[in-house]
């Protein structure tokens, strides 16, 4: 194909060509609307697989310990995850590159293999926490784990293996939609409408004050919206689509449309939290949540709540699994592209496949640690985020690969070194909770 | 015709004067990228070297207290917690 054809597919209109796959349109408008959905995807997917199985059971928890008082948390954060994506969709269109490759080709081995070796650990971790939270919603639904489990991790394999990119996209973002019933659960559940408006556009510390729980938990909200493996991931996605120059605006609509629903949906976790907690339900995790509250809501909003928790584990597992995937064979200089059959990129597919089947393995073992292992992955995510988006700070101010279109504006900067610091911030305390567990008041 | 038939491409060769044609990412010529692997490593100010030393020695502390902790919960220093 020559350079005609990529005039016409940014330009859009006035040429005659020498034959391209698309789709010919009379408007500007419909031009702009099927341009949106072709690029849809690595926004929507990054933001709602980040409401994954953790995600779920600290939004519940969040609702059944603080009610609805904790969401105007969410809309602040709502911002902070567009912004940091945002940055990943210009280095990753600017470049084509992964954000391992450019850690290691910017700053050198030593943070490439600590950056690496940091997002395998913490990837690995979250995806045997995935498995759990399956094998868990599983057993509530008397469907045997040692069955059930396997059977997922041979779905999400599949999923992957069929070499064709769109093929797993519109699966996954299919999946994404379905997340989308966490609104249908929280509007049965009949929460106040104006409480809830109060709640979230109006600041607060609930009722009890500021206690080590309290700060546990909103460390845990932040790290649980923001997370490393999300910036690896979104820039591989897109490398791996091929988005273009000219769509950048169409994919900052898609990760800031994922965005409004990772946190819409957030939301709704904490308002079922917020349910169990006002009919005086006390629970573990969000499958016995959904168990008990059958007798206010009814069989149908249990068994959804507890397809969602599955749901949502496996858009983690897909979406973590790949991140480490990219990462191993962009820094191994393997192919690397969903788009290849397996024949061709055999290190990728196998890196992944090796992934999921081990965390599927591990939750099978009776008595594998998993409370150290759900720990282990708050704890090591919070200390690899600061410093995770410092480098996409540096290489966003960096002119050699960004040119002065793309580069970071001034107020880019203060936006992402304000949550750079409130991020650092969080994290020492979350440190220095390790260290002193008696830091705030218990509560 | 159906959402999906309409949204699925075929070959274009002839595009009338105000009409678009939309390209899927994937089916378009590959766009030239920055080629970063001839850039080598980031140029840094010697405060920016500094911050980053600084941060990796913060990162390695913090790596030893969280390995000091998990092994304080599995019960490596002769207690555990329940």
């Amino acid at each position: 194909m020559s350079d005609e054809v990529l005039t016409v597919s940014t330009a859009g209109n006035e040429a005659t060509l020498p034959g391209v796959r698309g789709r010919v349109v009379r408007t500007k408008w419909m031009h702009s609307l099927l341009t949106f959905l072709a690029v849809l995807g690595p926004g929507l997917i990054v933001m709602v697989a980040d409401n994954d199985a953790g995600a779920v059971s600290t939004y519940v928890q969040s609702g059944a310990q603080y009610g609805t008082r904790l969401l105007w948390l969410l809309l602040l954060l709502l911002p902070c995850t567009y912004f940091i994506q945002e940055m990943v969709v210009r280095l990753g269109i600017a470049t084509g590159k992964g954000h391992a490759a450019m850690i290691y080709q910017r700053f050198g081995s030593w943070w490439g293999l600590f950056s690496l070796v940091d997002l395998q650990l913490v990837n690995f971790l979250t995806l045997v926490t995935e498995f759990a939270a399956i094998s868990l919603a599983l057993s509530h639904m008397n469907i045997a784990p040692k069955v059930g489990v396997p059977l997922a991790a041979l779905g999400l394999v599949i999923m992957v293996l069929t070499g064709s990119y769109r093929r797993w996209e519109r699966v996954t973002v299919l999946l994404c939609l379905l997340d989308l019933s966490w609104i249908y659960v929280a509007l049965k559940l009949k929460p106040s409408m104006g409480l809830l408006a109060h709640d979230t556009f109006v600041p607060g510390i609930p009722a009890g004050g500021l206690t080590g729980n309290l700060m546990f938990l909103v460390i845990a909200i932040v790290g649980t919206t923001i997370a490393p493996w999300q910036l690896f991931f979104q820039q591989s996605c897109i490398a791996d689509k091929r988005l273009r120059y000219a769509d950048v605006k169409w994919a900052r609509l898609d990760t800031f449309l994922g965005a409004c629903i990772t946190i819409s949906v957030a939301a709704c976790m904490m308002i079922a939290g917020n349910a169990a907690r006002i009919h005086g339900i006390n629970f573990l995790d969000p499958a016995q949540m959904a168990n008990d509250l059958h007798t206010v809501t009814g069989e149908m909003i249990r068994s959804l709540i507890l397809l969602l928790m599955i749901n949502a584990a496996v858009l983690g597992s897909t979406a973590i699994s790949l991140s480490s995937s990219w990462a191993y064979g962009e820094v191994r200089g393997w192919p690397h592209s969903l788009e290849m059959p397996v024949r061709k990129a055999k290190g990728f597919y196998l890196t992944y496949v090796a992934c999921v089947v081990a965390a599927a393995a591990l939750v099978l073992i009776p008595g594998a640690p998993l409370q150290l292992i759900i720990l282990g992955v708050q704890v090591l995510a919070g200390i690899m985020l600061p410093s995770a988006i410092i480098f996409l700070q540096l290489l966003l101010n960096d002119k050699q690969v960004l040119g002065d279109q793309y580069v970071n504006r001034t107020w880019n900067n203060w936006v992402n070194w304000t949550i750079i610091v409130l991020l650092f911030g969080l994290s020492l305390i979350l440190a220095a909770q390790v260290v002193a567990p008696n830091l705030f008041p218990a509560g | 015709m159906s959402v999906m038939g309409f949204l699925r491409p075929t070959m274009v060769t002839e595009v009338p004067d105000d009409h678009f044609v939309v390209v899927h990412p994937l089916d378009d010529v590959p766009e030239q990228k920055v080629d970063t692997s001839t850039l080598g490593p980031m140029p840094m100010t010697a405060s920016v070297k500094i911050s980053l030393m600084a941060l990796r020695g913060y990162l390695l502390l913090m790596m030893l207290l969280v390995l000091y902790h998990v092994m304080d919960l599995a019960g490596a220093f002769g207690r555990h917690i329940h």
